[in-house]
């Protein structure tokens, strides 16, 4: 033993460093996870994922991709109007404006993968372990929560916005070749663009409640896909009223009554949907918070 | 310097750590030696905030592992070598742990310097051998240079280089006045290892002695005392720094003091004492003993699983 001792005293070779660092401070000035220091390490933790990237990706090409078919199938059927008296009802029971909606048409998938990922940015910390890293940087464990929170949802919000335009830039010409106009800097389309962007914000940051709460992602994604697809669909075969009013409290029919010109019936009104689904934001990710911060990692 | 106080952790029904007390102290490598599931992780991980106790405390350098206000600063922790995002790469997962304290690249690549990761620092952490996943788990507990590293069980998986490499760094480490606090269930590891050794089993700790001491067979005996008023003289006794189990109601099993200490320490403020007797096991047998009851997973003699 004394051999080994005297072996490694004298070898400079490891943490030649941690010497020198150490030997003046004991760490109680030295930078600790402050608030901008932590957003930074998700931010790192978020890009240095490939599969998160794809998701992005994904999203863009989706929200796009359904732009583009959505403005062929609005010219096909506006062309049809044009010869059909019956269809010209249609459409105009429909609104009037059928091409104001096209670049938004498909926020409907954006939401399901931004809402997964959100899931899997949280739960995949507890499946594969990192949550024992993150959390022992981060003992007081909610900065890192909610570093966490703004990242997803920022980037939830940017990346839809950003297709959405795009796929507003693809639509204008493929409507116009069928005589339709639209104008991505109207009042209108700005505000269907932020709102849907919000919303799914939104999804995003109740994916993340549910991948936090459940700490596995199958589970989360299938809560997800629970609330945001099936629940509409049950709610509306289940005979009786009180599914009936249910149905408008789900937060995936908040969008409607939230970007209509006017008050759809059978939904809430545009400041009701606001609070719903500030509710179905904010409750599970307090619930999340408070038993993130009590249980044990 | 790691202090536990009555450290409990229930899970259910199952008592994982049942109030441990003990003293890590600086300048030394620790040893926690235990069978499989003797509580040695779960009390890592509540010295790391990470699990709370459900009773008892413990603190490091003074303070809460929570309440410091740079926790990799002060301790650096490998508690699993699995504790890596599997998609991401070993450089990045350092660059990640390293911005939560405003801690510059220079020491990321310092660290995996250190370590041997260059080759692979840019490769997924999910790809790594586990003596890979031990030299990265390794880099991030030295990333913020702490005056404290806790390794939970760092040799598991290491080739016999690694093994040795290890040996070398916690002794450098400790060597430097740092507080080493390091896992094992092999005793021949701690043996050339560690200063001074924590044996824990059942989620007690059994024996607290310099590895002086059990290398020369002078385990640092257990005294069994019988008493009627065992709330008492647990509170004398402990008092004067032993550290006490009570397996029975009237029972103590007494660590850190001799027979006489104790009986004068009875005699001194009127306990009655009626059995004391000095348990006098080497350590080494008391640990193959424990182990023998206590592991969690039963392996058949070699005859029979051949049969």
């Amino acid at each position: 033993m004394s051999a080994m001792t005297t072996e490694s005293t004298a070898s400079p070779e490891p943490a030649p460093s941690a010497a020198g660092h150490s030997s003046g401070s004991h760490g109680r000035s030295l930078p600790g996870p402050t608030f901008i220091r932590v957003l930074n390490s998700e931010i790192i933790k978020f890009r240095s994922l490939l599969s998160t990237l794809i998701l992005l990706a994904a999203t863009a090409v989706v929200v796009v991709g359904f732009g583009a078919l959505s403005a062929w199938g609005t010219g096909q059927f506006a062309n049809a109007a044009s010869r059909d008296p019956q269809a010209a009802v249609r459409a105009a029971s429909q609104g009037g404006d059928l091409a104001i909606s096209v670049p938004t048409s498909g926020i409907a998938f954006a939401q399901l993968i931004l809402g997964s990922l959100g899931v899997l940015l949280m739960s995949s910390e507890f499946t594969t372990g990192m949550a024992r890293s993150t959390f022992a940087a981060v003992p007081k464990r909610l900065p890192a929560f909610t570093a966490k929170l703004a990242v997803v949802m920022v980037v939830s919000f940017a990346v839809t916005a950003v297709s959405t335009w795009v796929a507003g830039l693809v639509a204008v010409p493929i409507l116009d070749n069928y005589g339709l106009k639209l104008d991505l800097a109207s009042s209108e389309s700005v505000k269907l663009l932020l709102v849907n962007s919000i919303y799914v914000a939104a999804v995003a940051a109740i994916g993340m409640a549910l991948g936090t709460l459940l700490r596995n992602s199958a589970g989360g994604i299938m809560s997800l896909v629970g609330i945001f697809f099936v629940a509409p669909i049950a709610f509306q075969l289940i005979p009786g009223d009180f599914f009936k009013e249910a149905r408008k409290y789900l937060p995936g029919n908040t969008v409607e009554p939230l970007t209509a010109a006017q008050h759809v019936p059978d939904t809430l009104e545009a400041w009701q949907a606001a609070l719903v689904l500030g509710a179905w934001v904010v409750i599970p990710l307090l619930v999340a918070a408070v038993l993130l911060k009590r249980r044990d990692v | 310097m790691i202090e536990a106080n009555g450290l409990t952790k229930v899970y259910g029904a199952k008592t994982a750590v049942a109030g441990v007390s003990f003293t890590v102290r600086a300048g030394q490598v620790t040893g926690f030696l235990g069978p499989n599931g003797a509580g040695k992780s779960t009390t890592m991980r509540m010295i790391m905030g990470l699990d709370r106790p459900t009773s008892g405390s413990v603190t490091v350098n003074g303070l809460p592992y929570v309440k410091h206000t740079a926790p990799l600063r002060q301790v650096g922790a490998l508690l699993d070598a699995k504790a890596v995002h599997t998609s991401r790469s070993a450089y990045n997962h350092l660059l990640a742990m390293a911005a939560t304290h405003g801690i510059p690249k220079t020491r990321v690549h310092e660290v995996i310097e250190m370590t041997g990761l260059d080759a692979v620092a840019r490769k997924k952490a999910g790809g790594f051998s586990l003596g890979m996943g031990q030299r990265l788990g390794i880099a991030a507990a030295l990333l913020g240079d702490p005056q404290t590293l806790i390794l939970d069980e760092p040799v598991n998986g290491l080739d016999p280089e690694g093994v040795v490499w290890v040996r070398n760094l916690v002794r450098h480490l400790a060597g430097q006045g740092r507080t080493v606090f390091l896992s094992s269930h092999l005793m021949s590891e701690m043996a050339q290892t560690a200063d001074h050794l924590i044996v824990i089993g059942r989620g007690r700790v059994i024996a607290d002695a310099p590895i002086r001491d059990i290398i020369t067979g002078k385990g640092q005996a257990r005294v069994r005392v019988r008493t009627d008023q065992p709330d008492r003289l647990h509170q004398l006794l402990a008092g004067r720094g032993a550290s006490i189990e009570a397996p029975e109601r009237e029972l103590l099993e007494v660590t850190g003091l001799d027979p006489r200490a104790i009986a004068a320490a009875a005699l001194e403020n009127q306990v009655m004492v009626y059995e004391l007797t000095p348990l006098t096991a080497s350590l080494e047998e008391a640990y193959m003993e424990l182990t023998k009851d206590d592991v969690e997973y039963h392996s058949l003699p070699a005859a029979e699983v051949s049969k």
